[in-house]
């Protein structure tokens, strides 16, 4: 039986990439679940929706909201129709990531060593002085295998005609790894088959490859060392995630209080005493890890933790002090920095970036503001940006005095009409933007990508905000063999 | 193993183990209250299960559903089942990774399951048994869950102390608030039935009537919960078990740790273990059970020293 009534609404906006369809026509690497689509009645994609429901409540896939003192189990919105990535895609995107990922992990080598591409003039000074990201306490501290930037996620978009931007580059604690373990797994129970008869990539081997990552960082020379996944606990909303790679790695999951320095040594507070430990894969930000050298306020952190990171008794994953290469000003200059350090054009390009901070550019910003986007360098979460399309005037003006107020707080980017790829919402398929978080590991045998990642969609229609606090969700995302 | 993790997955297995033990407990009084009994009163298991004072206990002791509503369900009630599986699911969740996904799912799945609106209708509403035994079998889906899947190492251990400790306490709090203080005169004028549902209400109705043939006897009775070694929800049962768990954990606590609980609490099987009837009649069973109530919560603020004190 056919049935085609699901695919009559689908419209591709004007001047949109659509990853489903080319025209009229379907392409080559969705044809697969088109016709598994097309086998199906909306009442059979209707319980499979429920029933990935029902399992992400289940399994626990959920984080909690508080109100009125009470906890409330939320899923990540999810949605099941997954989106494709052709093989030549793929490697196009992993060899773009590869390099980049040389260049910022030099790059931080450097501006907390010698700081050469400073005094080239590659990178202006003040840009990185400026930066409340740039730790101090980082220069001259020797990180294990001079690797900064163990866990990536750089958020790749595509604009009109296809072609792939880097949006952003997450270096710090990027969380959303654990979606695309488990998207997969609710995949496969609500489409059998399925995937094998595409010839989806696997992405089980994540938790094995960063395990193996973490254990070659020890600074001790044991056999089994004491590897330990920091979370600030379970109010934090990736708590889920924190639990899963511990769980998936065999590894302790700790909390700062059940940490202790002891003489320039970490330990952990066990019922049998002490126990060293070696390595710490930690997902609490730089400001509260040590309450000594950080904010003071910070319980969720240890104190003493950087006395003994500076003294290598500790590895610390990813390493302090990241934020100054993935902070939105800097961002600007990565693709000089692929040409200063490896004298390589870059692969994957930017998204033209104005900033605030230089009068010319600013001028040009207010002049398109109707067709810009506005955002703090520092901020995350699609909080505190202004889309110049859909905003008020009002709020453009009260954006506007914000702007002239830190001129450096703020970056400008023309805002790019990103793909689209059908979701199944109210029985329909309807196109909805998204992006794309490959996860990139770096360890001491190079750098590995799992063939995958975090596809986020923004699922209020003709959004651009891809993010989970603004009405986001996911999906399964299928790189092809 | 981190002091915290022990300190919850030993929580974990506590409240699991008194939410099974309430919901039992809860089922056949229920029944129990719908026979018309003259001397059926709620009042005990008020008394034990939750921090009502007199008044307000004796205001509840006729509604039978308002105290299912408010032992089972009621936010307020730190006591009541849906807080226990709470703090349960809680203790699990932050340590997901010592415990298997299926045990993690299984309590999960309780979690959602008391907290839903279909059932707590039906529990004012519906069939009141119905509901409880929908949660007794998410019990017993939880007890094999960490019988097939929990591997046999400290965590195993620390959960067992938990739930053997809670289930002495247990089986000591229902024995004496029905018969501890009541003369031997007192007891020949209850009937089989007042018997009948209070073995019920620890499982133990069936074992009793092939174990002690001769009726329905206090003494017998007192045996059964305290001292017969077969019966699973008996005080030397529990004991045995817990001394034995405790055992276990010599690999993973200090020496001088280890050495002194473990006296503590082979003195304390001991103690009941080399107890007869009579010696308990001699001292009176509320004394009695009072006694070994306060070394188990001896025991209990020792392991919280020596094995959970992480902060």
């Amino acid at each position: 039986m056919q049935h085609t009534n699901i695919f009559e609404s689908y419209h591709i906006g004007e001047g949109t990439f659509d990853e489903m369809y080319q025209g009229k026509d379907v392409r080559t690497a969705y044809q697969g679940i088109f016709n598994f689509l097309k086998s199906n009645s909306p009442e059979d994609l209707t319980m499979k929706e429920e029933l990935s429901k029902r399992l992400f409540m289940s399994q626990g896939i959920t984080f909690t909201v508080y109100s009125s003192g009470e906890g409330i189990e939320k899923i990540f919105p999810f949605d099941i129709i997954p989106r494709i990535i052709t093989a030549d895609e793929w490697d196009f995107v992993e060899r773009g990531i590869r390099q980049r990922l040389k260049a910022l992990n030099l790059f931080l080598k450097d501006i907390y060593s010698h700081q050469f591409i400073l005094k080239d003039g590659i990178v202006p000074t003040d840009i990185i002085y400026s930066c409340p990201h740039f730790i101090r306490e980082m220069h001259g501290l020797k990180v294990p295998h001079d690797i900064y930037v163990h866990i990536s996620g750089i958020d790749i978009i595509r604009g009109g005609d296809g072609t792939f931007y880097v949006l952003e580059d997450n270096l710090r604690t990027p969380s959303g790894v654990s979606y695309m373990i488990e998207n997969r797994e609710i995949t496969k129970r609500i489409f059998p088959d399925v995937l094998r008869r595409n010839s989806v990539r696997s992405v089980t081997q994540y938790p094995t490859l960063l395990h193996k990552n973490l254990k070659s960082l020890s600074p001790r020379q044991v056999a089994n060392p004491t590897v330990v996944l920091l979370t600030p606990g379970m109010f934090n909303s990736a708590y889920f995630e924190h639990t899963t790679l511990a769980r998936l790695m065999g590894i302790e999951l700790v909390e700062g209080r059940d940490l202790v320095v002891e003489n320039h040594k970490v330990f952990m507070k066990t019922t049998y005493g002490l126990q060293q430990v070696d390595v710490i894969y930690r997902r609490v930000d730089d400001d509260f890890l040590d309450p000594l050298v950080f904010n003071k306020e910070s319980v969720l952190g240890v104190a003493g933790i950087m006395s003994a990171y500076r003294k290598g008794n500790v590895a610390i994953v990813n390493a302090v002090g990241n934020g100054v290469a993935d902070d939105k000003a800097i961002y600007t200059f990565v693709p000089d920095m692929i040409k200063y350090y490896l004298n390589e054009e870059p692969i994957l390009s930017n998204v033209p970036t104005y900033h605030c901070a230089d009068p010319e550019q600013l001028e040009h910003v207010f002049a398109n503001i109707s067709s810009m986007v506005i955002k703090k360098t520092n901020g995350s979460g699609g909080y505190d940006m202004l889309m110049g399309n859909s905003a008020t005037e009002k709020e453009i003006e009260d954006y506007k005095k914000a702007v002239i107020k830190e001129p450096r707080q703020f970056i400008a980017q023309p805002i790019i009409s990103l793909s689209t790829t059908p979701c199944y919402i109210n029985g329909k398929l309807t196109p909805r933007r998204v992006d794309l978080r490959p996860f990139a590991l770096f360890g001491p045998e190079g750098i590995e990508i799992v063939p995958g990642g975090l596809t986020r969609v923004a699922l209020k229609e003709g959004s651009m905000v891809v993010n989970s606090s603004q009405g986001g969700g996911s999906k399964d995302t299928w790189v092809l063999a | 193993m981190l002091s915290r993790v022990a300190d919850s997955l030993f929580w974990m297995a506590r409240y699991m183990e008194r939410s099974d033990g309430i919901l039992r407990m809860l089922k056949v009084n229920y029944n129990s209250s719908q026979d018309n009994l003259s001397d059926f009163s709620w009042q005990p298991v008020l008394k034990v299960f939750t921090y009502l004072d007199g008044p307000a206990i004796i205001e509840l002791d006729n509604e039978s559903s308002e105290v299912l509503r408010y032992m089972i369900l009621d936010k307020e009630n730190d006591n009541s089942v849906q807080n226990i599986v709470i703090h349960a699911r809680e203790n699990a969740r932050s340590v997901q990774d010592n415990v298997t996904i299926e045990v993690w799912q299984c309590l999960n799945d309780f979690y959602h399951l008391i907290r839903d609106e279909r059932h707590i209708n039906s529990l004012a509403e519906g069939d009141a048994i119905s509901v409880i035994d929908l949660m007794v079998k998410q019990c017993l889906v939880y007890y094999g869950t960490v019988d097939i899947t929990m591997s046999r190492g400290s965590g195993y251990c620390f959960m067992s102390l938990g739930k053997f400790l809670e289930r002495a306490l247990q089986s000591i709090d229902i024995l004496d608030v029905k018969l501890g203080s009541m003369s031997a005169e007192d007891t020949q004028a209850y009937d089989t039935l007042y018997w009948k549902y209070l073995l019920m209400s620890v499982s133990g109705y069936k074992l009793y009537l092939k174990n002690y043939q001769s009726g329905f006897e206090a003494r017998n009775v007192v045996h059964q919960i305290v001292l017969n070694t077969h019966f699973p929800r008996s005080v030397i049962y529990s004991l045995d078990h817990l001394h034995r768990n405790f055992e276990q954990l010599s690999a993973y606590l200090d020496k001088a740790s280890f050495d002194e609980l473990n006296f503590e609490i082979g003195k304390l099987r001991s103690k009941v273990r080399y107890s007869t009837l009579n010696d308990i009649e001699a001292m009176g069973l509320h004394t009695y059970l009072a006694d070994i109530k306060k070394d188990l919560s001896d025991i209990s603020s020792k392991l919280n020293q020596y094995c959970f004190a992480y902060s």
